[in-house]
């Protein structure tokens, strides 16, 4: 009975597989013989580019940043191009040159290109690399900047050695205890790039987006000068005296930023000023450039730019107890806890001890674990030696999951490295 | 054990997840706003890429050297950003002093060139997958960027440790530069 069946059910198959591989052939299909198609088939299905882009979707005019620094006003192409030209005609007859090159001894002076670099398309540049740290993003929110006068910022270390801060560089806390020196041409117009005629004031700004210690979103001010004559820091107007950067141990790397305004006149800033008293007082020190800027902005140009980025050192400890009178504070990088399934009544091929441990009380775990450490340490003599060859004694008599566990205690891995 | 009988859905599993990384808000924490600062301390993401892709897309910074017919270019890349540094023979800082924008020295100069500007930009490490043949300009210029103080071994990334791994690795805020140069200088005495 059930063989016809099967007779039958072929021969039908057959009659049907014979016109599903013609309409296939005509339609151009091919069939998927080891496994069905999950989601769309290719070139329907969006790649995860796409989908990603089309998520975070933003309204372009919502987002759209503000220029609020000096535009530039080009010089002549022509006048530009023609000494440029003669400059490399000169450069290409030269004898002495061409030998250097052909041999592979040429080696360019790295200051003079660097003296050139900061004047052209190194502003462009440093605007790029100051997004890339978030620097604008989190100073001035949706505002940014092209940093017209180059600014020179170094910390003296000893009579002939600095550390210089350009963008970005790592400067240790001992390196950038004392006040740097600020160097920058005070006579410059940002907006032609040459010498101008009169008296110029100028603001110098010294904050740390990332060292305020209640308010994530808020600054901390470390030094602040306002009225500098001339580019002459050192007759400006000190408001906040210089505070080193103070990076607390664990928090890793802290930006510290150096804004250069530009003053219409001559300004008062006696409501910013910081009495001498307050010195090292963290709640006064708060500072937002964005609120600082937006109470300004008809009488202050952003102009110049430097930062650079610093981490705990050994000589913060000095610092805090004695400059800032606090205790130092320790961080460490919270990761995000594991993920952990619900836990079963009754849970399959899942070793008890260790299953018990990720779903029991964290508070009783670390008991445990300190209160066995505490018990195999002598008061006066500290821990017990650690054994020679932890492997090479016997474990008798015991269960096998605590076989484990004692060979675990003794090699140090797993959960006793965290106590 | 009232929670056994809680049906999985999806949504309970995003409600979970959401609740393991909200931050605390008790107040014992401080937020570091530095965006390059989990790079550095090697707990960022790391794209992983494809897994036949080659060049890979894992990395934070990478190295680029387009060539055209009259100059060369390098730029520094960052996986989010795009390109966040650049040297070109076709500057007027860099051109001006050279012989040819693309011969062997022009090639070695824009080396030492983008190796300063990377470390004024606290670029020290990226990777590199730039194939170059053997005693080439462009090999010439790989070297002299290793040279000048960058390297092109990029850190991996430490991934999170679960309580009940066997081992730990290490804290990586907890590496300064002190202990670094205590360490080897025991390992030079052993």
């Amino acid at each position: 009975m059930s063989f016809c069946n099967l007779l039958m059910k072929t021969g039908v198959n057959g009659g049907l597989c014979g016109t599903q591989t013609t309409a296939l052939l005509l339609l151009n299909l091919s069939t998927r013989q080891g496994h069905t198609l999950r989601g769309k088939p290719p070139g329907v299905a969006r790649t995860l580019e796409q989908r990603l882009r089309d998520e975070n979707v933003s309204d372009p005019e919502v987002v759209a940043r503000v220029n609020i620094g000096f535009p530039q006003l080009k010089p002549s192409r022509s006048a530009q191009l023609k000494t440029r030209l003669e400059h490399l005609k000169a450069q290409r007859a030269s004898k002495e040159l061409e030998q250097l090159a052909r041999s592979n001894k040429l080696l360019i002076d790295l200051d003079k290109v660097q003296e050139t670099y900061v004047q052209t398309t190194g502003q462009h540049d440093l605007r790029l690399l100051a997004d890339h740290y978030g620097i604008f993003e989190h100073l001035f929110g949706s505002a940014y900047f092209v940093p017209r006068v180059p600014l020179s910022i170094r910390y003296e270390l000893n009579a002939d050695t600095f550390s210089p801060v350009y963008n970005g560089n790592v400067l240790k806390p001992a390196e950038v205890a004392k006040a740097p020196l600020v160097i920058f041409d005070g006579k410059l117009d940002p907006i032609t790039s040459k010498s101008a005629q009169g008296d110029s004031y100028w603001t110098l700004l010294a904050t740390n987006p990332d060292a305020h210690y209640t308010n994530p979103g808020a600054e901390c001010l470390h030094w602040f000068i306002a009225n500098i004559p001339n580019g002459k820091v050192g007759e400006g107007e000190i408001l906040a005296d210089y505070l080193p950067p103070f990076p607390p141990r664990g928090v890793g790397y802290q930006r510290m930023v150096f804004v250069l305004y530009k003053q219409q006149s001559r300004l008062d800033f006696s409501a910013h000023k910081l009495a001498a008293t307050d010195y090292n007082n963290l709640e006064k020190r708060t500072f937002s450039t964005l609120d600082f800027y937006r109470q300004h902005q008809d009488e202050l140009t952003p102009a110049g730019l430097a930062f650079y980025q610093t981490n705990w050192d050994e000589s913060l400890t000095q610092f805090y107890h004695n400059v800032l009178q606090l205790k130092e504070p320790v961080y460490e990088y919270d990761y995000p806890k594991p993920y952990l399934a619900d836990q079963k009544f009754f849970p399959l091929r899942q070793p008890f001890n260790l299953y018990m441990d990720k779903h029991r009380d964290s508070k009783q775990l670390n008991k445990e674990y300190l209160q066995r450490k505490l018990s195999q340490t002598h008061p006066f003599e500290g821990p017990e030696q650690p054994l020679r060859f932890p492997n090479a004694h016997p474990i008798r008599d015991v269960p096998s999951w605590l076989k484990t566990e004692i060979r675990k205690r003794r090699l140090g891995t797993g959960r006793v490295q965290d106590y | 054990m009232s929670r056994s009988a809680r049906p999985l859905t999806s949504a309970r599993v995003l409600h979970k997840i959401k609740e393991l990384t909200t931050p605390a808000t008790d107040g014992n924490f401080v937020t570091n706003r530095n965006p390059r600062n989990l790079e550095r301390l090697r707990i960022a993401y790391k794209p992983t890429g494809y897994h036949l892709e080659k060049p890979g897309r894992s990395y934070w910074h990478t190295l680029e050297i387009n060539t055209s017919g009259r100059y060369v270019s390098a730029d520094v890349k960052h996986f989010e950003n795009g390109t966040i540094l650049s040297a070109s023979t076709s500057e007027w800082a860099i051109k001006q002093q050279l012989y040819k924008t693309k011969d062997t020295s022009a090639f070695v100069n824009l080396g030492r060139v983008l190796a300063q500007r990377c470390l004024q930009a606290g670029i020290t490490e990226m990777t590199c997958n730039v194939n170059a043949v053997a005693g080439s300009k462009l090999e010439k210029l790989l070297q002299a960027v290793q040279e000048n103080g960058v390297s092109f071994q990029e850190p991996t990334r430490l991934p999170n440790t679960h309580p009940w791994d066997a081992y730990r690795h290490e804290k990586p805020w907890e590496v300064s530069e002190q202990t670094a140069t205590v360490a080897t200088k025991t390992s030079e005495v052993k």
